[in-house]
């Protein structure tokens, strides 16, 4: 049986999560072993057109090139993965959706000439094209990313469970920060999967794996205010960071006051 | 009878998205050479706006998947100086180590997966795995930036993204021991890093990049007493010398059409090189001892305005980043615990780390509720933008010999010098050779 052909694509993004695939340094020959990277133009200067049986793809789509791009990769790919928050649901770049200015002021305040920009609300990729997997996190977890590599290899599904972060954190028997310390922390809204990496590391989680399956968004944003004293603007901004698209975070924005 | 052009829709190895067009007319002359950087805009200076200031740091620093650390440190340092913020001597020595692994991961990566399958004729690092004489040189390699990772990984949590360091210090700090183990893998390392000098050499010494030269103002940090890396004045090859803070000041820019990324001038001069060359060539003094030495075997004689020497000088301060690495976990002992502390306070401030691929500048103006007014960001592969196209305009008329394919290749390896990340553009590659006459 010929080896299974991956491609990895790249939309608006830092590339880091292109660049976790390439941070697996003690596994990463063995898994060279059992794929054919046949697109990854990071990587390597031979890139060859589909049809693929996996394609990754990182990053938001912010422009109608984009778009048209992303159409393309649909068509050419078996199993379409959505990798990283921003193609999940928008990400950082996202940000600018709910910023109250229009795309043309905005473009105004970046650049002098703009004749060529052209840009769209920042969406996740699912929002245009339907997706088959997904890996959550700014940037993806690497263990979750071999999970899901050898569930394909197998033909069986991963099995992510999406629940929240404060599952993990009590595993790790962390001092809880919101309880505790009095720190805006994400963790209880926010999907598991990244082993509370920062909770774990004294760091409020900032919900950067999106809503977790059981998430009530609107009742941590209670407690931020009513505990914590956080003021409306810095809730806004806790839930409007890395998936102010979803309908969970957007509750916790306050959409349905 | 057609123009010649050279058209590659994504330079390939470089991280994001760009294209160059090059045009050469029915006589040989270069018409056009333009680097068009399409890499979508993301508008972080304008969303920006309206955060608050300990987010500047979380969220720049996702501008970029291979310097993070660059923008987060320069970030910190903007906003500590706005907010007059200032950090225990622990913290400064930290985030310097931070950088440090920072530069050894990247370096490793643009020595090994970017640059040397130019040099050697393979289309990646992964055809390289296919020949049995150079597979423990790419195991070995695969090490070496695995060393800078697990040091990142050790002081901030993750491979990329920064989870503990914030304004005023570190919400969680390495043992003792797990420096310890950090400079036992230093050291493990140490002598294939050396070695990769003599290596970069023999890459860089091939025809026709052994004799290509072109005078331009180097930039980078300096600082009297260390090789600069995340503080010192901002000084060239061509005198100038001033406080970092003063850069919006001095580097201009203008967005020429056709490409998202902005271009670069100093002002009243031209454009400017930065990154490892032009580091290595401004504080070749300040180098550690052993990166001198093997800069010395290899008969490098600062300052060497070849770009292609680019390579050299990663791999010279690879040697220098393991060295000072080592020293700076001396230097740190036991580490202490310390709450990270800060209040707000209105105030404007600017501050410049280096980059791996060279300075990095962020600053902005914060309200006194601590609500960010505006934000200026100033990637290091937007600088060399201008700057390789004056290389272009110069190197391509000498290899007009080649044929399409290699002249293509050696545009790509004059694009790879300046170790491009396209999405640090803030605001990706193909190239276009076009020959009239043909």
């Amino acid at each position: 049986m010929s080896k299974p052909k991956l491609a990895f694509f790249k939309l608006s993004s830092c590339a880091g999560c292109q660049l976790s695939v390439l941070n697996i340094e003690p596994v990463l020959l063995d898994v060279l072993g059992a794929i054919d990277i046949t697109y990854f133009v990071m990587a390597k200067r031979s890139n060859y057109h589909g049809p693929y049986d996996i394609g990754f793809v990182e990053g938001a789509v912010t422009s109608p090139r984009e778009l048209e791009e992303l159409k393309n990769i649909r068509r050419e790919c078996n199993l379409v993965v959505a990798m990283g928050t921003c193609a999940c649901f928008g990400g950082i770049p996202s940000i600018k959706n709910f910023t109250g200015m229009t795309q043309r002021q905005m473009e105004e305040k970046v650049y002098s000439e703009l004749w060529d920009i052209k840009s769209i609300p920042v969406q996740g990729i699912d929002y245009y094209i339907p997706v088959d997997h997904y890996l959550r996190g700014c940037p993806i977890d690497l263990e979750e990313f071999l999970t899901l590599v050898k569930s394909l290899l197998k033909g069986v599904n991963p099995h992510f469970r999406f629940h929240s972060v404060c599952n993990e954190c009590k595993l790790n028997e962390n001092i809880c920060l919101l309880v505790n310390r009095g720190k805006a922390c994400m963790g209880s809204v926010t999907a598991s999967g990244c082993n509370a990496l920062c909770p774990s590391l004294g760091r409020e989680c900032e919900g950067c794996r999106g809503p977790a399956s059981d998430c009530n968004a609107e009742s941590l944003a209670k407690t931020f205010s009513k505990e914590l004293g956080l003021d409306k603007a810095d809730i806004v901004r806790k839930f409007r960071k890395y998936a102010g698209n979803t309908s969970e975070f957007s509750k916790g924005a306050g959409d349905n006051e | 009878m057609s123009n010649r052009r050279i058209h590659v829709d994504y330079i390939a190895r470089a991280e994001g998205d760009g294209a160059f067009d090059i045009v050469i007319d029915n006589e040989g002359v270069l018409k056009k050479a333009s680097w068009q950087v399409w890499e979508p805009p993301r508008f972080f200076e304008a969303f920006m706006v309206g955060r608050k200031a300990e987010e500047v740091p979380e969220l720049v620093q996702r501008i970029c998947g291979i310097c993070p650390h660059s923008h987060h440190i320069s970030a910190l340092r903007a906003v500590e100086r706005a907010m007059d913020v200032t950090v225990s001597e622990q913290t400064v020595l930290l985030r310097e180590l931070l950088h440090y692994s920072d530069w050894i991961m990247s370096h490793a990566l643009h020595v090994y997966y970017l640059a040397a399958p130019d040099f050697l004729g393979y289309e990646s690092v992964i055809a390289m795995t296919e020949n049995p004489d150079l597979l423990p040189i790419v195991k070995e390699a695969l090490k070496l930036k695995r060393l800078g990772n697990d040091m990142i990984v050790c002081l901030s949590g993750q491979e990329i993204q920064n989870k503990t360091s914030v304004i005023g210090g570190f919400t969680s700090l390495p043992t003792l021991s797990d420096l310890n183990k950090m400079k036992e893998q230093l050291k493990k390392m140490k002598d294939f890093a050396y070695s990769t000098v003599g290596l970069a050499n023999q890459l860089a010494s091939q025809v026709p990049y052994k004799d290509l030269s072109r005078k331009c103002e180097h930039v980078a940090l300096s600082d009297p007493d260390k090789y600069a890396i995340n503080d010192g004045r901002f000084v060239s090859t061509e005198g100038l010398d001033i406080g970092d803070w003063e850069y919006p000041q001095w580097i201009m820019e203008s967005h020429i059409p056709g490409c998202n990324a902005k271009h670069s001038v100093i002002k009243g001069r031209d454009s400017f090189l930065t990154g490892p060359l032009a580091r290595v060539n401004v504080n070749f003094n300040k180098l550690s001892k052993d990166a001198g030495k093997a800069a010395g075997e290899v008969g490098f004689n600062p300052p060497s305005f070849n770009p292609f020497m680019s390579i050299v000088a990663r791999a010279i301060e690879l040697v220098h980043a393991i060295d000072t690495s080592t020293e700076l976990i001396d230097a740190i002992g036991k580490p202490v615990e310390e709450e990270p502390k800060f209040s707000y306070k209105a105030g404007e401030s600017y501050a410049i780390t280096e980059a791996p691929r060279g300075i990095c500048c962020h600053g902005g103006k914060i309200d006194k509720y601590g609500v960010v007014q505006k934000w200026d960001i100033v990637a290091p592969t937007a600088r060399n933008i201008y700057n390789l196209e004056k290389d272009f305009r110069e190197f391509i008329p000498k290899l007009l010999h080649l044929s399409d394919e290699e002249l293509t290749l050696k545009c790509e390896v004059m694009i790879r010098n300046y170790d491009p990340c396209q999405s640090c553009a803030t605001h990706s590659l193909k190239i276009r050779l076009r020959r009239e006459g043909n």
